[in-house]
Protein backbone atom coordinates (compact mmCIF):
# COMPACT_ATOMS: atom_id res chain seq x y z
CA UNK A 1 0.00 0.00 0.00
CA UNK A 2 1.28 3.43 -0.93
CA UNK A 3 1.45 6.15 2.16
CA UNK A 4 0.39 9.43 1.67
CA UNK A 5 3.90 10.23 0.34
CA UNK A 6 3.41 13.16 -2.03
CA UNK A 7 0.82 14.28 0.65
CA UNK A 8 3.05 14.77 3.01
CA UNK A 9 5.91 16.12 1.48
CA UNK A 10 3.81 18.57 0.02
CA UNK A 11 2.35 19.47 3.11
CA UNK A 12 5.96 19.73 4.49
CA UNK A 13 6.24 22.48 1.83
CA UNK A 14 3.39 24.06 2.60
CA UNK A 15 1.57 23.45 -0.65
CA UNK A 16 -1.78 23.75 -0.74
CA UNK A 17 -3.57 20.71 -1.85
CA UNK A 18 -6.51 18.81 -0.48
CA UNK A 19 -6.36 14.58 -0.53
CA UNK A 20 -9.30 12.94 -1.53
CA UNK A 21 -7.93 9.53 0.26
CA UNK A 22 -7.26 6.43 -1.82
CA UNK A 23 -8.88 4.40 -4.94
CA UNK A 24 -9.39 1.31 -5.48
CA UNK A 25 -6.26 0.48 -6.07
CA UNK A 26 -4.48 2.29 -3.34
CA UNK A 27 -3.36 5.36 -5.70
CA UNK A 28 -3.32 8.15 -3.29
CA UNK A 29 -5.43 10.97 -5.15
CA UNK A 30 -4.97 14.67 -4.61
CA UNK A 31 -6.78 17.93 -5.99
CA UNK A 32 -4.97 20.59 -6.74
CA UNK A 33 -6.62 24.05 -7.06
CA UNK A 34 -6.38 24.88 -10.72
CA UNK A 35 -4.43 28.56 -10.51
CA UNK A 36 -2.00 26.28 -8.19
CA UNK A 37 -1.55 23.27 -10.72
CA UNK A 38 1.38 25.39 -13.02
CA UNK A 39 3.43 25.31 -9.95
CA UNK A 40 2.39 21.83 -8.82
CA UNK A 41 2.78 19.70 -12.04
CA UNK A 42 5.99 21.78 -12.44
CA UNK A 43 7.49 20.27 -8.44
CA UNK A 44 5.77 16.85 -9.61
CA UNK A 45 8.03 16.48 -12.19
CA UNK A 46 11.08 17.62 -10.18
CA UNK A 47 9.95 15.27 -7.37
CA UNK A 48 10.42 12.44 -9.76
CA UNK A 49 7.46 11.88 -11.53
CA UNK A 50 8.59 11.31 -14.94
CA UNK A 51 5.57 9.72 -16.75
CA UNK A 52 2.38 11.14 -17.30
CA UNK A 53 0.73 7.92 -17.57
CA UNK A 54 -2.65 9.15 -18.55
CA UNK A 55 -4.84 12.44 -18.61
CA UNK A 56 -8.83 12.19 -18.34
CA UNK A 57 -11.51 14.39 -17.95
CA UNK A 58 -15.61 14.20 -16.64
CA UNK A 59 -18.04 15.88 -15.85
CA UNK A 60 -18.93 16.17 -11.98
CA UNK A 61 -22.27 17.18 -12.36
CA UNK A 62 -24.47 18.96 -14.72
CA UNK A 63 -24.09 22.60 -13.26
CA UNK A 64 -21.32 21.66 -11.06
CA UNK A 65 -17.43 21.67 -12.17
CA UNK A 66 -15.97 19.99 -14.67
CA UNK A 67 -12.67 17.92 -14.19
CA UNK A 68 -9.36 17.15 -15.46
CA UNK A 69 -7.39 13.92 -14.03
CA UNK A 70 -4.10 13.27 -14.58
CA UNK A 71 -2.37 9.95 -13.36
CA UNK A 72 1.61 10.33 -12.69
CA UNK A 73 3.97 7.56 -12.03
CA UNK A 74 7.58 7.01 -11.87
CA UNK A 75 9.38 5.16 -14.32
CA UNK A 76 12.60 4.02 -13.26
CA UNK A 77 14.65 1.16 -14.08
CA UNK A 78 14.47 -1.92 -11.92
CA UNK A 79 11.44 -1.05 -10.03
CA UNK A 80 8.71 -3.57 -9.84
CA UNK A 81 5.87 -1.10 -8.28
CA UNK A 82 6.07 2.35 -8.90
CA UNK A 83 5.31 5.13 -6.80
CA UNK A 84 1.97 6.28 -8.57
CA UNK A 85 -0.30 9.29 -7.83
CA UNK A 86 -3.44 10.78 -9.30
CA UNK A 87 -4.32 14.33 -9.42
CA UNK A 88 -7.88 15.73 -10.17
CA UNK A 89 -8.07 19.73 -11.02
CA UNK A 90 -11.44 21.07 -11.03
CA UNK A 91 -12.72 23.73 -13.18
CA UNK A 92 -15.89 25.74 -12.81
CA UNK A 93 -18.05 25.32 -15.51
CA UNK A 94 -18.53 28.70 -17.44
CA UNK A 95 -14.95 29.70 -17.57
CA UNK A 96 -13.22 25.95 -17.51
CA UNK A 97 -9.57 26.91 -18.59
CA UNK A 98 -6.50 24.87 -16.64
CA UNK A 99 -2.96 24.75 -17.46
CA UNK A 100 -1.59 23.36 -19.74
CA UNK A 101 1.25 20.52 -19.18
CA UNK A 102 2.36 19.61 -22.81
CA UNK A 103 5.59 21.44 -21.76
CA UNK A 104 6.54 19.37 -18.97
CA UNK A 105 4.81 15.98 -20.21
CA UNK A 106 4.56 15.42 -23.97
CA UNK A 107 2.36 12.45 -23.68
CA UNK A 108 -0.33 15.64 -22.17
CA UNK A 109 -0.24 16.65 -26.45
CA UNK A 110 -3.68 14.50 -28.00
CA UNK A 111 -4.99 13.83 -24.42
CA UNK A 112 -5.82 17.93 -23.97
CA UNK A 113 -6.92 17.95 -26.73
CA UNK A 114 -9.43 15.05 -26.60
CA UNK A 115 -10.43 16.29 -23.09
CA UNK A 116 -11.14 19.71 -24.91
CA UNK A 117 -12.94 17.96 -27.30
CA UNK A 118 -15.06 16.36 -25.53
CA UNK A 119 -15.78 18.54 -22.68
CA UNK A 120 -15.13 22.24 -23.49
CA UNK A 121 -12.15 22.64 -21.15
CA UNK A 122 -9.46 24.91 -22.42
CA UNK A 123 -5.87 24.32 -21.82
CA UNK A 124 -3.73 26.91 -21.80
CA UNK A 125 -0.35 27.55 -23.69
CA UNK A 126 -1.03 24.04 -25.44
CA UNK A 127 0.57 24.74 -28.60
CA UNK A 128 -2.59 23.28 -31.04
CA UNK A 129 -5.39 23.12 -29.16
CA UNK A 130 -8.43 22.11 -31.33
CA UNK A 131 -11.24 19.16 -31.69
CA UNK A 132 -9.39 15.77 -32.39
CA UNK A 133 -12.20 13.47 -32.52
CA UNK A 134 -15.24 15.13 -33.48
CA UNK A 135 -15.18 17.07 -36.95
CA UNK A 136 -13.94 20.76 -36.90
CA UNK A 137 -16.81 22.42 -37.09
CA UNK A 138 -18.58 20.75 -34.23
CA UNK A 139 -20.97 23.08 -32.64
CA UNK A 140 -21.10 21.53 -28.49
CA UNK A 141 -19.30 19.61 -25.91
CA UNK A 142 -20.15 16.07 -26.83
CA UNK A 143 -19.10 14.56 -23.16
CA UNK A 144 -20.61 16.89 -21.10
CA UNK A 145 -24.05 15.95 -19.21
CA UNK A 146 -26.04 18.55 -20.86
CA UNK A 147 -25.77 18.03 -24.06
CA UNK A 148 -28.31 17.39 -26.07
CA UNK A 149 -27.38 15.04 -29.53
CA UNK A 150 -28.66 17.13 -32.24
CA UNK A 151 -31.61 15.33 -34.78
CA UNK A 152 -29.29 14.43 -37.19
CA UNK A 153 -30.83 11.74 -39.39
CA UNK A 154 -27.79 9.55 -40.29
CA UNK A 155 -27.13 9.04 -36.29
CA UNK A 156 -30.68 8.21 -35.77
CA UNK A 157 -32.83 6.56 -38.28
CA UNK A 158 -30.48 5.44 -41.16
CA UNK A 159 -30.91 1.88 -42.36
CA UNK B 1 -25.82 7.98 -65.49
CA UNK B 2 -27.27 9.05 -62.50
CA UNK B 3 -30.99 10.79 -62.70
CA UNK B 4 -30.23 13.98 -60.62
CA UNK B 5 -32.59 17.10 -60.30
CA UNK B 6 -30.20 20.38 -58.50
CA UNK B 7 -31.29 23.28 -57.34
CA UNK B 8 -29.20 26.18 -56.10
CA UNK B 9 -30.44 28.63 -53.65
CA UNK B 10 -28.78 31.65 -53.05
CA UNK B 11 -28.05 31.76 -49.00
CA UNK B 12 -27.19 34.64 -46.58
CA UNK B 13 -24.70 32.47 -44.61
CA UNK B 14 -21.59 34.39 -43.25
CA UNK B 15 -18.40 32.76 -43.76
CA UNK B 16 -16.90 33.71 -40.64
CA UNK B 17 -15.37 31.00 -39.17
CA UNK B 18 -15.55 29.11 -41.75
CA UNK B 19 -11.69 28.33 -41.82
CA UNK B 20 -8.94 29.51 -40.06
CA UNK B 21 -6.57 30.54 -42.91
CA UNK B 22 -9.30 32.55 -44.57
CA UNK B 23 -10.36 35.96 -43.59
CA UNK B 24 -13.67 36.81 -42.15
CA UNK B 25 -15.91 37.89 -45.55
CA UNK B 26 -19.59 38.18 -45.52
CA UNK B 27 -20.46 38.55 -49.02
CA UNK B 28 -22.42 37.49 -51.66
CA UNK B 29 -21.10 38.19 -54.57
CA UNK B 30 -18.14 35.91 -56.00
CA UNK B 31 -15.35 38.61 -56.64
CA UNK B 32 -15.78 39.64 -53.24
CA UNK B 33 -15.53 36.08 -51.66
CA UNK B 34 -11.99 35.66 -54.14
CA UNK B 35 -10.57 38.70 -52.95
CA UNK B 36 -10.65 37.87 -49.12
CA UNK B 37 -8.86 34.89 -49.48
CA UNK B 38 -5.30 34.91 -49.04
CA UNK B 39 -3.71 31.63 -49.69
CA UNK B 40 -5.13 30.67 -53.05
CA UNK B 41 -4.00 32.24 -56.56
CA UNK B 42 -7.12 32.45 -58.15
CA UNK B 43 -7.27 33.51 -61.36
CA UNK B 44 -8.68 36.49 -62.70
CA UNK B 45 -11.34 35.57 -65.13
CA UNK B 46 -14.78 35.98 -64.51
CA UNK B 47 -17.38 33.57 -65.51
CA UNK B 48 -19.47 35.20 -68.70
CA UNK B 49 -22.80 36.89 -67.45
CA UNK B 50 -25.41 34.35 -67.34
CA UNK B 51 -27.71 33.35 -70.31
CA UNK B 52 -31.01 31.94 -70.58
CA UNK B 53 -29.77 29.80 -73.16
CA UNK B 54 -30.87 25.42 -72.90
CA UNK B 55 -28.77 23.37 -72.35
CA UNK B 56 -27.39 21.94 -75.97
CA UNK B 57 -27.32 17.98 -75.11
CA UNK B 58 -30.18 16.18 -75.46
CA UNK B 59 -30.80 14.16 -72.55
CA UNK B 60 -31.89 10.56 -72.77
CA UNK B 61 -35.62 10.14 -72.43
CA UNK B 62 -36.36 9.08 -68.60
CA UNK B 63 -33.97 12.35 -67.62
CA UNK B 64 -35.66 14.53 -69.29
CA UNK B 65 -38.41 15.42 -66.78
CA UNK B 66 -35.71 16.22 -64.24
CA UNK B 67 -33.70 18.03 -66.54
CA UNK B 68 -36.16 20.28 -67.38
CA UNK B 69 -37.44 20.79 -63.93
CA UNK B 70 -33.61 22.00 -63.37
CA UNK B 71 -33.56 24.23 -66.02
CA UNK B 72 -36.78 25.86 -64.92
CA UNK B 73 -35.57 25.89 -61.43
CA UNK B 74 -32.44 27.75 -62.67
CA UNK B 75 -34.79 30.74 -64.08
CA UNK B 76 -36.32 31.53 -60.96
CA UNK B 77 -33.07 31.50 -59.08
CA UNK B 78 -29.45 32.64 -59.66
CA UNK B 79 -29.55 31.71 -63.75
CA UNK B 80 -27.76 29.41 -65.29
CA UNK B 81 -23.95 29.68 -65.88
CA UNK B 82 -22.96 27.90 -69.06
CA UNK B 83 -19.23 29.75 -68.77
CA UNK B 84 -18.94 27.85 -65.11
CA UNK B 85 -15.43 25.93 -64.97
CA UNK B 86 -14.60 23.79 -62.04
CA UNK B 87 -12.71 25.95 -59.56
CA UNK B 88 -10.49 25.19 -56.37
CA UNK B 89 -10.90 21.67 -56.93
CA UNK B 90 -7.80 20.69 -57.22
CA UNK B 91 -4.44 19.68 -54.69
CA UNK B 92 -3.51 22.82 -53.62
CA UNK B 93 -6.83 23.72 -52.60
CA UNK B 94 -6.95 20.47 -50.65
CA UNK B 95 -9.48 18.78 -52.78
CA UNK B 96 -11.84 19.72 -50.08
CA UNK B 97 -15.46 20.83 -50.00
CA UNK B 98 -18.13 22.12 -47.84
CA UNK B 99 -20.89 19.07 -48.06
CA UNK B 100 -23.48 17.03 -46.46
CA UNK B 101 -24.33 13.99 -48.20
CA UNK B 102 -26.52 11.01 -46.97
CA UNK B 103 -28.37 8.80 -49.43
CA UNK B 104 -31.26 11.06 -50.32
CA UNK B 105 -29.75 14.69 -49.95
CA UNK B 106 -26.01 15.80 -51.16
CA UNK B 107 -25.77 19.59 -50.42
CA UNK B 108 -22.81 21.36 -51.75
CA UNK B 109 -21.78 25.16 -50.82
CA UNK B 110 -20.97 25.33 -54.48
CA UNK B 111 -22.28 25.92 -58.16
CA UNK B 112 -22.16 22.67 -59.48
CA UNK B 113 -24.14 23.20 -62.97
CA UNK B 114 -26.81 20.57 -63.87
CA UNK B 115 -25.14 19.76 -67.58
CA UNK B 116 -21.72 20.00 -67.25
CA UNK B 117 -21.46 19.17 -63.66
CA UNK B 118 -18.81 21.58 -63.45
CA UNK B 119 -17.90 21.87 -59.64
CA UNK B 120 -16.96 25.56 -59.32
CA UNK B 121 -15.91 26.47 -55.38
CA UNK B 122 -15.69 29.56 -55.21
CA UNK B 123 -18.88 30.69 -55.64
CA UNK B 124 -19.25 29.67 -51.98
CA UNK B 125 -22.63 31.71 -51.31
CA UNK B 126 -24.98 29.38 -53.44
CA UNK B 127 -25.49 26.14 -51.99
CA UNK B 128 -26.64 22.95 -54.61
CA UNK B 129 -29.15 20.57 -53.94
CA UNK B 130 -28.55 17.06 -55.10
CA UNK B 131 -31.95 15.03 -55.02
CA UNK B 132 -31.90 11.22 -54.69
CA UNK B 133 -28.81 10.17 -56.98
CA UNK B 134 -29.77 6.93 -56.59
CA UNK B 135 -33.21 6.46 -57.26
CA UNK B 136 -34.58 5.04 -54.54
CA UNK B 137 -37.56 6.53 -54.70
CA UNK B 138 -39.80 7.65 -57.53
CA UNK B 139 -40.40 11.47 -57.91
CA UNK B 140 -43.20 13.11 -58.86
CA UNK B 141 -42.77 17.21 -60.17
CA UNK B 142 -44.79 17.96 -57.10
CA UNK B 143 -43.04 16.25 -54.50
CA UNK B 144 -39.97 17.70 -56.22
CA UNK B 145 -41.07 21.13 -56.15
CA UNK B 146 -42.18 20.31 -52.38
CA UNK B 147 -38.65 19.52 -51.36
CA UNK B 148 -37.16 22.23 -52.98
CA UNK B 149 -39.24 24.94 -51.36
CA UNK B 150 -38.77 23.21 -48.31
CA UNK B 151 -34.96 23.40 -48.95
CA UNK B 152 -35.08 27.03 -49.66
CA UNK B 153 -36.84 27.71 -46.18
CA UNK B 154 -34.29 25.86 -44.37
CA UNK B 155 -32.07 28.17 -46.03
CA UNK B 156 -33.55 31.01 -44.93
CA UNK B 157 -34.83 29.47 -41.28
CA UNK B 158 -30.05 29.15 -40.96
CA UNK B 159 -29.51 32.28 -42.54
CA UNK B 160 -26.67 34.21 -40.34
CA UNK B 161 -25.52 30.55 -39.38
CA UNK B 162 -21.54 30.30 -40.27
CA UNK B 163 -21.14 28.01 -43.04
CA UNK B 164 -19.60 24.92 -41.55
CA UNK B 165 -20.30 21.34 -42.31
CA UNK B 166 -22.24 21.11 -39.22
CA UNK B 167 -24.94 23.14 -40.44
CA UNK B 168 -24.90 21.57 -43.57
CA UNK B 169 -26.04 18.44 -41.79
CA UNK B 170 -28.33 20.08 -39.93
CA UNK B 171 -30.52 21.00 -43.31
CA UNK B 172 -29.61 17.67 -44.59
CA UNK B 173 -30.91 16.02 -41.64
CA UNK B 174 -34.19 18.18 -41.71
CA UNK B 175 -34.69 17.55 -45.28
CA UNK B 176 -34.69 14.11 -44.71
CA UNK B 177 -36.49 13.66 -42.12
CA UNK B 178 -38.95 15.86 -44.64
CA UNK B 179 -38.48 12.82 -47.49
CA UNK B 180 -39.28 10.41 -45.19
CA UNK B 181 -42.46 12.86 -44.01
CA UNK B 182 -43.29 12.58 -47.87
CA UNK B 183 -42.75 9.01 -47.97
CA UNK B 184 -45.14 8.22 -45.31
CA UNK B 185 -47.59 10.88 -46.86
CA UNK B 186 -47.76 8.22 -49.89
CA UNK B 187 -46.62 11.35 -51.90
CA UNK B 188 -43.62 9.36 -53.13
CA UNK B 189 -42.96 5.91 -53.07
CA UNK B 190 -40.20 3.58 -52.97
CA UNK B 191 -39.11 2.79 -56.91
CA UNK B 192 -39.30 -0.91 -57.53
CA UNK B 193 -36.83 -1.00 -60.12
CA UNK B 194 -34.01 0.40 -58.26
CA UNK B 195 -30.76 -1.02 -58.50
CA UNK B 196 -30.41 -1.41 -54.56
CA UNK B 197 -33.74 -2.03 -52.58
CA UNK B 198 -33.46 -1.82 -49.11
CA UNK B 199 -36.33 0.15 -48.13
CA UNK B 200 -34.07 2.76 -46.40
CA UNK B 201 -37.16 4.49 -44.87
CA UNK B 202 -38.64 1.61 -43.36
CA UNK B 203 -40.50 -1.03 -44.81
CA UNK B 204 -43.63 -0.50 -46.99
CA UNK B 205 -46.43 -0.71 -44.77
CA UNK B 206 -50.83 -0.67 -44.85
CA UNK B 207 -52.24 1.63 -43.48
CA UNK B 208 -49.75 3.95 -42.64
CA UNK B 209 -49.24 7.50 -42.74
CA UNK B 210 -47.43 9.75 -40.45
CA UNK B 211 -49.89 11.05 -37.87
CA UNK B 212 -48.75 7.44 -36.46
CA UNK B 213 -45.34 7.86 -35.63
CA UNK B 214 -44.01 10.41 -33.16
CA UNK B 215 -40.75 11.66 -34.24
CA UNK B 216 -41.46 12.98 -37.62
Amino acid sequence: MQQDRLSDWLVKHDLVHRSLGFDCRGIETLQIKTEDWDSIAVISYVYGYNYLRSQCAYDVAPSGFLASVYHLTRIQYGIAKPEEVCIKVFAPRNNPRIPSVFWIWRSADFQERESYDMLGISYDNHPRLKRILMPESWIGWPLRKDYITPNFYEIQDAH
Amino acid sequence: MATTATFLAPTGFCIHGWSAKRKVGRGRRPCSIKSQQQQQQLEQERDQQPTQSQASIPPPQQQQPLQEKARVQQQQQPSAQPMAKSKNMSREYGGQWLSCCTRHVRIYAAYIDPVTHAFDQTQMDKLTLILDPSDEFVWTPGACQQVYAYFQELVDHYEGAPLSEYTLRLIGSDLEHYIRKLLYDGEIKYNMNARVLNFSMGHPRVKFNSSQIQNV
